[in-house]
């Protein structure tokens, strides 16, 4: 150790006898919100860390001719006019720790419910290489989630993008804590990437998960409503680098993102502030770029490991087209759609069958499942569209192969109805639709 | 050689203090270690603004920049076959290339004279393509939809019905898509052993704007070799063009150029016409292109979307509520056209039947708002006649599909136009009034398969 401090020393001491920087160094000429900018600092590098006057931590985005600007990520005091900053050598870094399964966390390596830091921390960085396309592998695991309407109809294979959209109040949520849940004992590590959320819920869910089992392999990581923008928006960037680097390792893990939305106005916000070009709905430009480099961290890899994402996006009014929604949509491989009326006439979980897409499909199915599922989906969709037609007609009058496709129908649906935190297995699933094949003979 | 030191950094952007003035735009400079590369794009007597091709993080403050090379160049010979490359022309399927020859990726269109607008039909096995929006060679094709309502699947569809069939080289150029399907598609290739005539370029959602903007010219290229030193009929397939302008627009808003509505760039017209007068047919050789465009927020009027519409022989509309009924491929059948529906073209029954079959659509439509608040009892023998003939033509052009065919679990079908027309005549005319409307759905020909 005293070796490398030596080492050290001698660096700094050749560097000052040639002249050199030592350190760069300057001073704060302007204090917004959550954006600072500084004088000085003629040899930073761009997403370098930045300490001003130890009363703030953040990081390096946009380097001028004159000044730097500074995203302020960690903040004990007030910032003034004045006050020096240095720039502290490396890359802007996070931290994570090995002991954090069963803990809620934010990405400073803070234990939020024991109100510590960890003690073994490793550093996380905030921007890492896509993953080579010949790095991937297709996707053609099966993903279980206990969910009839998904692992029948719309199947999840590991390594798939598939986002869960809905209104308020429609079970997105749950939906992601019955999969977590189901993950028991399956060699699986989960991780729920809460944004924006209050501290309360935050808390319930981590009571709600602890209840069930699911600490031993659950990992909840943090950003709460009222902490500052920027630290909202690195979190999903430096919680899936992590999950990136458990995939590499080998590891099954899912990664759930509660929610898009959230992170798109926080985004939003970062950037207006930064007085960049608002683009439609007053997104920046790259808000897919945003989306689009996060949520590519999921993949299955060639040497075995996977990773999961389930994103989570709000919608209002039931309206899945509007800008962010389409965007996510268009990245992910495929769509869990909830409707609030499906909801409110008790269908549990709320899936609105239709729009529900999964790109992956069979792939990711076994064949037992696949050839059940596959003609379950084609009835169901038929069924749905003839309910329409004949949902005002008397049904003596109806023709017996209506009559006959109604009923089943109605089957089919009661079949997919499911309550909370009752997971089913494959073979319970496979069960429950055994009327499809009887009533074909 | 160094050029000059980088002053200021932002996301995609630097700017580079000038030492020495000979470099031009288009010329690719890079730090000293070649870690950092970037694009000239604009000079002035001090400076000089670049777009980074990869990622800024970690850049320093004044680094020295020396000139890279002249521009984005790319493999110009056959060692190009069944290849894939990224946007800048460099491999990354992890195999080695000894150069031939190189090529630069920008370079100007096919002038008027040299124009070819002969052709002759060109099947693709698909209902709804070869009897609503027939194609020939030297056509565009643009596939447009929404998220997620199956463009993507569409694109493979045809891969799988038109290269597999043909002897023609194919271009695929992935431009801001995902990487899952770029690793699908090359295993796919390579298990068919249908790779070797396919080139691939790929510049993947997760890419810098460079990176996805980039990839359409630089696939380009490769089309034209095919064209133009092998003189061949080529295919090109492109998912997805929507992508290219969206990644201009991230370059322009971060340049602080002024921008159009939805934040698009001023000079989005040109930017869309030098890549599409590139896809032309000349004396060489045919280009035959079909191009996924996105339509952002479901808005098809989108400023992007309509711009590239305009240089389309044919499109392919794909609607979010038939995918909604399961119906795949989901089109709009009243969106979906091209030029060849002409009687000219293809002949006074197909037209008919094309025009014949809209207008019993149409009716359908109206029909269904009247039932949803009458019920179906309410209508006339006559509009009930049109009702389930209609629903049986919707639910025939449904189809079976190669590439899908581990979702649906229904073998694919390559179906021919004239079967169709058979069918669709059957349909309006009465001829199998009598059969229960599911039978029709996700089928090949009817006729044929039950005589």
């Amino acid at each position: 150790m005293n070796e490398e401090i030596e080492k050290r020393v001698d660096n700094v001491n050749s560097k000052i006898k040639k002249g050199e920087n030592v350190y760069s160094a300057g001073h704060v000429i302007n204090v917004e919100n959550f954006i600072v900018e500084a004088s000085g600092l003629d040899d930073v590098s761009f997403y370098e860390s930045v300490n001003i006057a130890n009363k703030a931590k953040g990081y390096v985005f946009g380097i001028y001719y004159n000044k730097v600007v500074i995203a302020i990520t960690s903040k004990t005091d007030d910032i003034k006019v004045g006050d020096g900053v240095l720039a502290e050598g490396h890359e802007f870094r996070c931290s994570f720790s090995l002991d954090a399964i069963g803990k809620v966390i934010d990405i400073f390596g803070n234990d939020l419910i024991a109100g510590k830091k960890f003690d073994k921390l490793i550093n996380v960085k905030l921007i890492n290489k896509p993953i080579p396309i010949m790095d991937r592998s297709p996707v053609n695991r099966e993903f279980l989630t206990g969910i009839t309407g998904i692992d029948m109809l719309y199947p999840i294979g590991k390594g798939q993008r598939q986002l869960i959209i809905g209104d308020k109040k429609t079970g997105k949520t749950q939906i992601a804590l019955d999969i977590i849940t189901n993950q028991k004992d399956k060699n699986v590590v989960c991780m729920y990437i809460a944004l924006g959320k209050n501290k309360k819920e935050v808390k319930e869910i981590y009571y709600e998960l602890a209840k069930r089992g699911a600490s031993s392999y659950t990992i909840i990581v943090a950003a709460f409503n009222d902490d500052l923008p920027t630290n909202i928006y690195l979190t999903p960037y430096i919680a899936m680098s992590v999950a990136e680097n458990l995939m590499i390792q080998g590891y099954d893990v899912v990664a759930i993102i509660d929610d898009l939305k959230k992170h798109a106005s926080v985004y939003r916000e970062i950037s207006l502030a930064s007085k960049k070009a608002p683009g439609r709905d007053a997104y920046p430009s790259d808000i897919f770029y945003a989306h689009a480099r996060l949520l590519e961290c999921g993949a299955q890899h060639k040497n075995g490991g996977s990773l999961t994402v389930l994103p989570i996006t709000e919608t209002k009014n039931a309206d899945i087209t509007d800008y962010i929604s389409t965007n996510i949509i268009s990245i992910c491989d495929g769509q869990i759609v909830l409707s609030a009326k499906n909801f409110n006439q008790g269908q549990k979980p709320a899936i609105n069958y239709g729009l529900s897409v999964s790109r992956i499909g069979g792939a990711a199915q076994s064949d037992d499942v696949k050839k059940v599922g596959a003609k379950v989906r084609q009835k169901l969709l038929s069924y749905l569209d003839v309910r329409e037609v004949y949902e005002l007609s008397n049904e003596d009058e109806m023709p017996e192969v209506v009559q006959n496709q109604l009923h089943e129908g109605e089957k089919i649906l009661s079949a997919l109805n499911q309550y909370k935190f009752s997971p089913k297995s494959k073979k319970e699933m496979l069960d429950s639709f055994k009327f499809i094949d009887e009533g074909a003979k | 050689m160094i050029v000059g030191k980088i002053i200021s950094i932002f996301d995609v952007k630097v700017e580079v203090i000038l030492e020495d003035f000979n470099i031009a735009i288009g010329n690719i400079l890079s730090t000293e270690d070649e870690k950092y590369k970037f694009e000239v794009v604009s000079i002035n007597n001090t400076s000089a603004m670049c777009i980074s091709l990869g990622s800024n993080y970690g850049l320093k403050k004044g680094s020295s920049l020396k000139l890279f090379s002249k521009h984005i160049e790319i493999e110009y010979s056959d060692k190009i076959n069944g290849r894939m490359f990224d946007s800048f022309g460099d491999l990354i399927d992890g195999k080695k290339l000894e150069s031939d020859e190189k090529r630069e990726t920008s370079v100007p269109a096919v002038e008027l004279n040299a124009i070819n607008v002969e052709s002759e039909m060109m099947p693709t096995g698909i209902k709804v393509i070869d009897f609503f929006a027939p194609i020939e060679k030297g056509f565009k094709m643009g596939l447009l939809g929404g998220a997620g309502v199956g463009k993507t699947v569409l694109i493979k569809e045809l891969i799988h019905n038109v290269y597999t069939s043909s002897k023609s080289h194919a271009v695929f150029v992935g431009a801001g898509e995902r990487s899952r399907e770029g690793i699908e598609l090359y295993k796919e290739m390579e298990e068919a052993k249908l790779l070797d005539n396919m080139s691939l370029v790929f510049g993947v959602m997760g890419d810098t704007p460079a990176g996805r903007y980039k990839s359409i010219n630089t696939g380009l290229t490769l089309a034209e070799y095919y064209r133009d030193e092998k003189k061949e009929d080529t295919l090109l397939f492109i998912d997805n063009i929507y992508r290219f302008i969206q990644a201009k627009a991230e370059i322009s808003s971060e340049m602080k150029e002024l921008l159009i509505e939805n934040g698009y760039p001023s000079n989005l017209g040109s930017e869309i016409s030098k890549v599409e007068e590139r896809i032309n047919s000349n004396k060489n050789g045919s280009i035959t292109s079909f191009q996924a465009i996105y339509i952002p927020a479901d808005d098809l009027s989108d400023e992007a979307v309509q711009s590239v519409m305009s240089y389309m022989d044919g499109q392919i509309v794909l609607d979010r509520h038939q995918a909604e009924l399961g119906l795949y491929p989901a089109i709009d059948v009243f969106k979906s056209t091209s030029k060849l529906i002409d009687a000219d073209k293809i002949g006074k029954r197909h037209y008919d039947l094309v025009e014949k079959t809209l207008q019993t659509l149409s009716r359908y439509n109206d029909l269904e708002e009247i039932i949803s608040v009458l019920g179906i009892e309410e209508l006339s023998d006559n509009d009930k006649q049109v009702f389930y003939r209609a629903r049986k033509l919707r639910n025939y052009f449904s189809q079976p599909l190669f590439v899908s065919e581990t979702f649906t679990n229904i073998p694919g079908e390559f179906v021919n136009i004239k079967d169709v027309l058979d069918d669709v005549e059957g349909i309006l005319t009465g001829k199998f009034d009598n059969i229960d409307e599911s039978k029709f759905l996700y089928i090949g020909a009817y006729e044929k398969r039950y005589k």
